[in-house]
């Protein structure tokens, strides 16, 4: 539900945290952003970095610039200046990831898992089930039909929680219960209403239907597009995932490897919140692809 | 002048860190990182004669053995690790010419658990991200994005200012480190405190809460009674997860204090930025020193304090790490 004003609550000595609601609700997600937006222009004085996430803001601030009322206050009025989120029109990129769906090193990780741990179903199969799809294939037809939102870059560096925008693809889904001990990295996972991408490996809980050949952050720097900045996607932008097969996933990798990768990236566009919601009604939920 | 500083043995999780840490990336998953301690690790700068942002080694536990090649003015504050320069003594709390040549032992933390060793010109590593702060978990910053190794090499900054040696600070400006394994730890309410119930948030003060071994520079985990729940952690959406203390992923605050299940895991330094846990109370930044400076199986009672009262502590802890305390 989103809160008639947003709420507000201090957190320590420096941080204070906004809430536009208490669901996952896109829209809260929208006006996270926007404020973050805002922020990051660095219209209010003392405000020094910001932590956006499904319905919510964490803002860190120095104290000595400005008091926790007064950034409520300031808060409070930049909510007000956006208004309506459907007038909200945010800086979104596409940025095209190569996936090598249903892939042998998920596959091996739902088996280890499956062998050591609890005993559980194929994910792509899972997944295609609980969601009333025909079968696996057609999962990965429904996952790559989508641009998916980037609701929020957290947790560990790079790694992206998204949302799928088009309603028909749209897809639900249970965690592992009790988490996995082991991920490869890149593989791809769905989970609740969120996909997500492992940008390291390690224990998780997201199903997985399949892998990327890219890396989607770097610490070494060593890719050009990591010179400025050292992961590749922003809250806000918007991933579309490319199927390809095991010969172009190895290639890819090669290419990654010798620096001569090309990262596809379109910047041109801006996303308007209302003309996306428009559309979503337009379409509809019913439909598949 | 640069002085090289050989690596004979690293220590436990021996890393550079600079003051205030790294910002600015905390939306791509980047926590700040940055000294656990802050007044030891400033006041160790300040002495040597550095500006207290300048990098220096965070010694954990049991500190480095280091080779000088060269003289060098260097300061260690914080924990207590019966440092020793070539078999003598080491002052704590001054700042002291090492002659090239000579080697700084330390052993294991006798009292406290982290020092924070300071050398005139500050350590010279690459800047990553606005900062020099070591970030274990990715790789980033400090020397070669990890702890120290044997057989690096450590070099020092030119420095524009003076080594200054036979400074010490005053006994009253040092942090008192707890002798009895005690701790009162100050700590704000919020972001997610109603979704602890009163009797919870009472469980939550009056109980004495054991560090657990498992605890690092990520997140302080805590053993104590089971905490109990608000209605709205109880009856809430399914997006939030099954156990009371799930929540639709949020953003976590540097300092809060997550609740996994019943485990209270208070996110310091280098914690992930967001995830699916509440986060019912935050430790303000001035408190960060006390959580450094404790060992497993210490006990922490927490003492409520009001924003305001914690940004006073924070204002008094930045006007100590300041020249007058130094003498």
């Amino acid at each position: 539900m989103k809160f008639d004003t947003p709420n507000f609550s201090p957190c320590g000595d420096h941080f204070a945290m906004v809430q536009f609601g208490d669901d996952a609700s896109i829209d809260l997600n929208f006006m996270a952003l926007g404020l973050t937006a805002i922020l990051k222009e660095g219209v209010i004085d003392g405000v020094l970095d910001t932590n956006p996430s499904y319905n919510s803001v964490v803002v860190e601030y120095d104290f000595d610039r400005i008091t926790y009322l007064d950034l409520v206050k300031e808060l409070q009025k930049l909510v007000e200046g956006i208004g309506s989120v459907d007038k909200l029109i945010l800086d979104s990129r596409v940025v095209y990831i190569p996936a090598l769906y249903l892939d042998s090193e998920t596959r091996w990780c739902i088996k280890d898992y499956s062998e050591k741990i609890k005993q559980r179903e194929y994910d792509p199969k899972f997944v295609a089930h609980i969601n009333s799809l025909t079968d696996e294939k057609q999962l990965v037809r429904v996952h790559s039909g989508t641009e998916h939102w980037v609701v929020a870059v957290c947790s560990t560096p790079g790694l992206p929680l998204m949302r799928a925008l088009d309603p028909r693809c749209f897809l639900t889904s249970p965690k592992y219960n009790p988490p996995r001990t082991w991920t490869t990295l890149g593989a791809i996972g769905v989970g609740g209403l969120s996909t997500s991408i492992y940008t390291t490996p390690g224990p998780g809980g997201y199903n997985l239907i399949g892998r990327i050949p890219i890396p989607l952050w770097d610490p070494k720097q060593k890719h050009a597009i990591f010179k400025d900045k050292v992961v590749l996607l922003n809250a806000a932008d918007r991933v579309k995932f490319m199927p390809i097969d095991l010969e172009e996933f190895e290639y890819i990798e090669k290419r990654i490897e010798d620096g001569s990768y090309e990262f596809n990236i379109t910047a041109y566009q801006k996303f308007s919140v209302g003309a996306y919601k428009r559309w979503a009604v337009s379409v509809g939920s019913k439909a598949r692809f | 002048m640069t002085v090289k500083i050989e690596v004979l043995k690293p220590g436990l999780e021996t890393a550079v860190q600079d003051f205030p840490g790294r910002f600015g990336f905390w939306e791509q998953g980047f926590p700040p990182s940055g000294p656990f301690d802050m007044w030891s690790f400033r006041l160790a700068n300040l002495l040597v004669g550095n500006k207290e942002t300048a990098a220096g080694l965070e010694c954990q536990f049991m500190g480095p053995t280091l080779f000088f090649t060269e003289d060098c003015v260097v300061a260690m504050c914080g924990a207590d690790m019966n440092s020793k320069i070539d078999g003598e003594s080491m002052p704590m709390w001054k700042s002291i010419l090492v002659k090239g040549g000579q080697e700084l032992t330390c052993g294991f933390a006798t009292k406290g658990a982290r020092a924070y060793l300071a050398v005139s010109g500050g350590i010279d590593v690459p800047d990553v991200l606005g900062s020099r702060s070591t970030f274990h978990m990715a790789g980033v910053g400090g020397l070669e994005g990890h702890a120290l190794k044997a057989n690096q090499i450590i070099k020092t900054g030119i420095s524009n200012e003076a080594p200054m040696q036979g400074r010490q600070v005053r006994q009253s400006c040092r942090p008192s480190i707890s002798t009895d394994g005690r701790w009162e730890i100050e700590i704000v309410l919020g972001p997610n405190d109603d979704w602890i119930d009163k009797a919870g948030i009472k469980i939550f003060f009056d109980s004495e809460w054991k560090l657990q071994s498992r605890s690092n520079r990520t997140g302080y985990r805590l053993e104590g009674p089971d905490l109990t729940f608000a209605e709205k952690a109880i009856n809430k959406g399914p997006e939030h997860g099954e156990h009371p203390s799930n929540i639709l992923d949020h953003g976590y605050p540097v300092g809060s204090v997550n609740l996994c299940g019943q485990t209270p895991i208070i996110l310091v330094n280098d914690a992930p930025s967001a995830g699916g846990f509440i986060n019912p109370f935050t430790v303000p930044s001035a408190a960060f020193w006390k959580l450094a400076q404790s060992k497993p199986n210490d006990l922490f009672k927490f003492r409520c304090i009001s924003v305001e009262e914690a940004q006073k502590l924070r204002r008094d802890l930045d006007s100590v790490c300041n020249e007058g305390s130094i003498e």
